[in-house]
């Protein structure tokens, strides 16, 4: 199955990711976060206990199903390769930084460009941090920024991530062991069988395709190439004409209901740093899940990195609140970023700097 | 539509490799320019340098004058 041999072929690509996403949002997903990387982390780290917000926790089976559809397609077409060595401890901290600036944002590039085709200007905004924290990190990579090379490794060390995600999908099915949200975001969900189908068909896909937000950015700046964009925009579009149909769609900035807040410079600052962060790890969000499937132990780190970067961000208060109406006087309360979740962006930002600037190509010869 | 033709297609170990030969073919006026790795050599998403073929002894040349490490040198239809 060859989906990049044609800009068609990669908009389908695109085309069947939305239309999980949008089969999701219609079976009882959040319908704004109708296929969220950072909710859906944040989400089972809850559910796993390595959080105590209670609104969101739940095993989002997307995440299992990404992890393994990108493990049994790679696997199915001989491309799983076992790699590592490529600064692990440096990609784990990328993670933290990926999870946290994208739930001070309140969602993950992916989402980001959900929220935009229902219309949410805040989503705009952050595009215009996202953009620039990407061109950041493509300055970098001019500059010489490398964290080294990955190496072929022992063949079960690739397996660990698709074995733990299938762990906890285990657990999840068999077992009361983990903790499941009765009200709030982590409440609403599709079906677990439907869910997980979902997370299978758009890991294989984006497996298949090399769907990437932050990739297909940086292929723009740096090459001029729109490949990796045209899956995007066929996912865009998609959200776009579901969100008209079932008058989902709202332009405007403060509208309650959609998880999002309008603190017009955090959202910037929030997608700077996933941007940023998400070149010098290689990938998005989303990407990271799917290396990790194909077997690259590094890009395993960096998810085990986001995981705690997730938990992090409820247990010291750095996420965001959304906005949202008050159901006895209904006044709609306006979502804020907390301080410490200002301070954390600025801190991500810095050690972005850090990372980009001191791991050059040379020194690692 | 622009007709696919076969091309010289040189992939290396990290991005930053694929940079520098960018930065060397331009020092070294040689010929070609940078793409993404075709998904037909690989699934990951790194950086390839693409050239016609006739210029695979020229291209060689500066990887070896800059001592830039190929992970592979691959004829591809592009």
């Amino acid at each position: 199955m060859n989906l990049s041999d044609s800009k068609k072929k990669l908009a389908f690509a695109g085309i069947v990711c939305g239309l999980v996403a949008v089969c999701l949002a219609w079976f009882g997903n959040p319908a704004n976060m109708a296929f969220c990387i950072a909710c859906f982390i944040r989400d089972t780290a809850g559910a796993l206990g390595l959080h105590s917000a209670e609104a969101v926790q739940y095993a989002r089976p997307e995440i299992m199903g990404l992890v393994l559809g990108s493990f049994l397609i790679s696997v199915a077409t001989k491309e799983y390769r076992s790699t590592a060595g490529s600064s692990p401890a440096v990609r784990f901290i990328l993670g933290m930084i990926l999870a946290i600036g994208s739930l001070v944002f309140l969602g993950c590039p992916l989402r980001m460009i959900i929220r935009m085709s229902a219309g949410d200007l805040n989503a705009w905004v952050a595009l215009i941090g996202f953009i620039l924290g990407v061109g950041t990190g493509v300055f970098a990579l001019r500059k010489g920024f490398s964290l080294g090379r990955a190496h072929l490794t022992n063949r079960v060390s690739g397996g660990v991530l698709p074995a733990l995600m299938l762990g906890i999908l285990v657990l999840a099915v068999a077992t009361p062991l983990l903790k499941s949200s009765t009200s709030g975001p982590g409440s609403m969900h599709a079906p677990l069988l439907l869910a997980l189908a979902g997370g299978l068909i758009f890991g294989a896909f984006a497996q298949k395709s090399r769907m990437c937000l932050a990739g297909s950015i940086r292929d723009v700046i740096l090459m001029k190439n729109f490949d990796l964009l045209t899956i995007i925009g066929g996912f865009f579009v998609v959200m776009l004409i579901y969100n008209i149909a079932t008058g989902n769609f709202t332009f405007a900035f403060d509208t309650p209901g959609i998880i999002a807040h309008s603190e017009h410079l955090w959202n910037i600052l929030g997608m700077y740093a996933a941007g940023f962060a998400a070149v010098l790890a290689g990938g998005c969000p989303l990407r990271q899940l799917i290396l990790a499937g194909q077997g690259s132990s590094d890009s395993a780190m960096t998810v085990i990195g986001m995981f705690i970067g997730a938990a992090l961000a409820h247990n010291f208060g750095l996420a965001a609140s959304g906005t949202a109406l008050n159901a006895e006087t209904q006044e709609v309360v306006a979502g804020a970023v907390p301080f410490y979740g200002k301070a954390a962006v600025i801190i991500c930002i810095a050690v972005c700097f850090i990372i980009a600037f001191a791991n050059k190509r040379s020194e690692g010869k | 539509m622009r007709k696919k033709e076969k091309k010289l297609v040189v992939t290396f170990h990290t991005t930053a490799d694929a940079m520098a030969m960018e930065k060397a073919c331009r020092e070294h006026n040689a010929p070609g320019r940078l793409i993404p790795v075709p998904r037909s050599i690989s699934a990951g998403c790194g950086m390839a340098w693409c050239a016609a073929l006739e210029d695979r002894d020229r291209i060689l040349q500066v990887l070896e004058e800059r001592k830039i490490e190929q992970e592979d040198v691959h004829e591809c239809m592009l």
